[in-house]
């Protein structure tokens, strides 16, 4: 695949409560955002295990976009304080291996932020198009 | 030797400990044995393993606990196995009150070859305390790698594994009794070599856990250097959480609290 037509695979794990919301807002607010993003709707973004974020990127994902509550928000009061801890560690954990790096972003959006939830795609987007396809896709037998 | 000899002695004569886990040449191989109060001269052939010999005591510790929870043992410890005792206490896998410990200081060739931080037990009834070693190299020559050369050289190592399970089955700290490296949901099933992510979901579940005994990376057939992840694994738990694994002072690992504030910031994009 050339980078010239390069479009990237990301999955994004949205929490129920804000940052799905926020897509709803973005969606009837008529926000224009790249359709690469495949949404998946949690209850809470402390529900998505680094298991489920390593199998996205095993079964092609070039990108992983975590949104969950501000902190504070949440409504399960404390949901997203494991989500932070969880990723951050996943986070470093991928760079040392080379696996990814910048390849997994967490963001904090609220139900009230559409544009930025369209913006963070945008951006994110547009970052994993510049980082080309993922090296856990490219490389021999790694699929 | 005489001097731990004679203390395992007594714990079984004084009716202390209901047996003694420890080693024993058996047909000239030192493996793991459970001394008790009703073979008491058996205890003359109580050794400390060599190092090249050691065995997952935690493990053997947790299976006889299951077997007669009323009853307190003795083990023999390493710095690692105390270490791989106070988390499995945290985990809720073995009671402290039914452990009594046989300390073990490693020799500095062993400190040495497992860039052991901590190579002695509390209670120190074999051996002379050691020089620690603080820095690992292994895990700074990876990390000095740059991304694309990192991932060449896990992957290749990743590709060598034939998914024989070992370093889970010989691993203290692996007590669950579903595993998601057999989750056909998580892990594609009859493939090999496995989904190259097969040994960072172990990783995941190392951090905060491994207390870098260092047997899986003995036990595994492929030499994949699995310490140098786990070690790092660690070493990211510690910094971002300060949490030092198996230190019985430390708390609860941060896996296992939400905890009542967050201060942490998410990366920027």
């Amino acid at each position: 695949m050339s980078e010239a037509t390069f479009e990237p695979k990301i999955i994004g794990f949205f929490c129920n409560w804000c940052t799905y919301a926020g897509a709803d807002l973005a969606g009837v607010s008529r926000l224009q955002y790249p359709p690469n993003i495949r949404v998946i709707r949690v209850m809470c973004s402390g529900t998505v295990s680094p298991h489920h974020v390593l199998r996205a990127f095993q079964k092609g994902a070039d990108g992983v976009l975590i949104g969950g509550c501000h902190i504070g928000d949440c409504h399960y009061l404390r949901g997203n304080f494991m989500t932070i801890k969880r990723m951050r560690f996943l986070q470093d954990l991928l760079k040392f291996t080379g696996y990814e790096d910048g390849r997994l972003h967490l963001e904090w959006i609220s139900a009230a932020e559409g544009p930025k939830l369209a913006q963070t795609i945008r951006d994110f987007t547009q970052k994993i198009k510049d980082l080309g396809p993922s090296r856990l896709k490219l490389a021999p037998h790694a699929a | 030797m005489d001097r731990l000899r004679e203390k395992v002695r007594n714990l079984l004569k004084e009716g202390k400990v209901a047996g003694y886990l420890g080693y024993k040449i058996k047909e000239g191989h030192p493996l793991p044995y459970l001394f008790t109060p009703e073979r008491l001269e058996e205890v003359d052939e109580a050794i400390v393993a060599p190092d090249d010999a050691r065995y997952p005591l935690d493990k053997l510790l947790q299976q006889l606990a299951t077997s007669y929870p009323d009853a307190t043992f003795a083990v023999q410890v390493r710095g690692c196995d105390e270490r791989g005792l106070n988390e499995l206490y945290k985990w809720g896998q073995l009671d402290p009150e039914k452990v009594m410990l046989v300390g073990i200081a490693c020799t500095q060739d062993q400190a040495n070859y497992c860039e052991c931080p901590g190579p002695w037990a509390t209670v120190i009834d074999y051996g002379e305390k050691c020089e620690a070693v603080l820095r690992s190299k292994r895990v700074d020559r990876i990390d000095a790698l740059a991304g694309e050369e990192a991932f060449k050289e896990w992957l290749q190592s990743f590709n060598r594994c034939i998914k024989c399970y070992g370093c889970r089955d010989v691993c203290p700290m692996c007590f669950c009794k579903e595993c998601s490296l057999e989750h056909p949901d998580l892990m594609s099933t009859g493939t090999v070599p496995p989904d190259s992510i097969f040994q960072l979901v172990r990783a995941i579940h190392m951090a905060g856990r491994c207390i870098d005994c260092g047997l899986c990376e003995e036990n595994c057939p492929a030499d994949i250097p699995l310490r140098v992840l786990y070690k790092k694994a660690n070493m990211l738990v510690k910094d971002l959480f300060d949490y030092e694994t198996g230190a019985p002072e430390a708390g609860l690992s941060p896996w296992k609290f939400l905890g009542d504030e967050s201060t942490m910031d998410t990366k920027p994009m």
